[in-house]
């Protein structure tokens, strides 16, 4: 069994008196790319603070590669890359300062990969990083986080401001990471296609709790989208549990069901459909479906 | 160690528009003090007077709350911590290198100004009767205020906004300089600087520690 490179246990976290993040417990294998959704202010990036120590829980252990998060050393801490969202660099620095400190402080640096990012993004590295724009922001620290060659690279929606070409760009260097075995990614974005790209598992977070937390092809095959016609009407009541959301129209209703399977379909086919028609859904539309108010179905199953 | 040193660079580096200050105000002391040691008569204690007095005491006290209470400010504005807590650091390492560079800031300040006063005492007053650790003890006072000072604005810096650092390093000021002048510089005056050194490093180290950054 793969170690956790990410382990979350039981993890609340209160602001003002306000329950941001109610009972989370998530684990992120080794060489997993976990893409952590949820809408905003769903306590995504609470949850990536509390994990490198910057925010300290109200309750319940979080831990990286296998440290206490509070107490993560500087040398678990040279094994992990970070891009925060917002990119909250040494503002008043030039990009070249920054970088000679990222690089003393650092325990392995590539020069070689670092000055190949650098030349691709053609980084000022004589201009202050408070000058750059967002997207050169977000280069510079992706290629920070980068040139340590990280076993765990976290990333707080890392291409939140970045034009199509950028993104692209990340997405590649994403992929080039994890191609190196055993690397593991965990990261946040609200642009789902990204993550469908790359996750291997997802996790959704839906008002403090993790609602989803399965692998990606699995979450497509729990949920289902289908579009049913009856030969009548529309009946009252279908006797299936777990319907994320239902909408009916004359004849035809189109239900969202979770954890979908064999039982569920014989339901259905007691009221002798005209036709039941299984509709394609992206992650994005299951990320839409699962963050509807009352979904509380998928979490933790296998 | 390789880690603290680089953090201590970067503080220095950060801070060195505040070490070229301290330098020019310990610079326009010394002169100020040679001076007026050369200008008196034999007998007289102008290097007493004219180093030590009360409005260097204040100036002292604000300076050095100052800089202690911008550094620690500026660090929580500009999230510098958060960002270098995620590199391969520890808050520990971070805060020491702070905690260091405020002693360096002192230091530069008072070892010239203790070098400059003892080479006056024995040149221009050969003859006062005096114990020979004087100089000496006023000086350990006066470096235990400056860094108090300093350790009091970086507890100040992380907690509140400038107004209240302001205000703060005034009531300090009213505080540390009506202690220096009853107490006097002796080890009674040590002992309360000592502790309250003590007590605001533990204060801010559990502040730097726990807190979010």
């Amino acid at each position: 069994m793969a170690q956790n490179v990410v382990e979350i246990v039981n993890l609340v976290k209160y602001y003002d008196g306000r329950c941001v993040l109610d009972g989370i417990d998530l684990k992120v294998p080794q060489g997993c790319i976990y893409g952590l959704l949820g809408r905003n202010g769903s306590g995504k990036t609470t949850i990536i603070r509390i994990l490198l120590g910057l925010e300290p829980p109200t309750r319940g252990g979080t831990f990286l590669l296998g440290a206490g998060s509070a107490g993560l050393s500087a040398k678990i801490k040279g094994r992990i890359g970070y891009v925060a969202e917002g990119h909250n660099l040494i503002q008043n620095y030039k990009v070249g300062r920054l970088v000679t400190l990222c690089k003393a402080l650092s325990h392995r640096w590539n020069d070689e990969f670092f000055n190949h990012l650098i030349e691709t993004f053609r980084l000022p590295l004589d201009r202050k990083v408070k000058q750059l724009s967002i997207g050169m922001r977000a280069q510079l620290n992706l290629a920070l986080a980068m040139a340590i060659d990280p076993e765990l690279l976290i990333l707080d929606d890392p291409t939140l401001g970045l034009d199509t070409v950028v993104r692209r760009q990340f997405l590649e260097l994403a992929i080039d990471v994890i191609q190196k075995q055993g690397r593991t990614i965990l990261f946040c974005s609200h642009i789902l296609s990204d993550v469908e790209r790359i996750a291997d598992r997802i996790g959704i977070l839906l008002a403090g709790k993790l609602v989803v937390d399965c692998p990606l092809e699995e979450l497509k095959k729990r949920v289902r989208k289908l579009q049913v016609i009856f030969p009548d009407s529309v009946p009252d009541n279908l006797y299936i549990t777990e319907i994320i959301n239902q909408q009916s129209q004359g004849r035809e209703m189109v239900i969202t069901v979770a954890n979908w399977n064999k039982q569920k379909q014989a339901i259905i086919e007691t009221f002798k459909p005209s036709s039941c028609t299984e509709l394609p859904m992206s992650l994005e539309d299951i990320f839409i479906e699962c963050t509807k108010p009352s979904v509380e179905l998928l979490a933790g199953q296998e | 160690m390789r880690t603290l040193l680089i953090l201590l660079k970067r503080e220095i580096e950060d801070h060195f528009v505040d070490f070229l200050v301290a330098v020019g105000v310990t610079a326009l002391l010394i002169i100020l003090a040679v001076s007026a040691a050369y200008r008196g008569e034999e007998g007289e204690i102008p290097v007493y007077s004219g180093v030590l007095s009360l409005p260097l005491i204040v100036l002292l006290i604000v300076g050095f709350s100052g800089i202690g209470g911008n550094q620690m400010y500026a660090d929580r504005t500009r999230k510098t911590s958060a960002f270098l807590s995620t590199l391969p650091t520890t808050r520990g390492q971070i805060l020491a290198a702070k905690i260091i560079m405020g002693v360096l800031a002192v230091l530069i300040v008072i070892v010239p100004l203790y070098v400059t006063a003892e080479v006056l005492w024995r040149r221009v007053m050969p003859a006062m009767p005096v114990h020979s650790g004087l100089v000496f003890n006023v000086f350990a006072v006066v470096f235990l205020m400056c860094f108090a000072c300093y350790c009091l604005g970086l507890l100040i810096g992380r907690t509140s906004n400038r107004a209240i650092l302001t205000l703060g390093s005034i009531l300090l000021t009213f505080v540390l300089a009506p202690l220096i002048v009853v107490k006097g510089f002796g080890y009674q005056a040590n002992i309360i600087l000592v502790l309250f050194i003590g007590a605001s490093l533990v204060r801010t180290w559990r502040k730097f520690m726990s807190t979010s950054l």
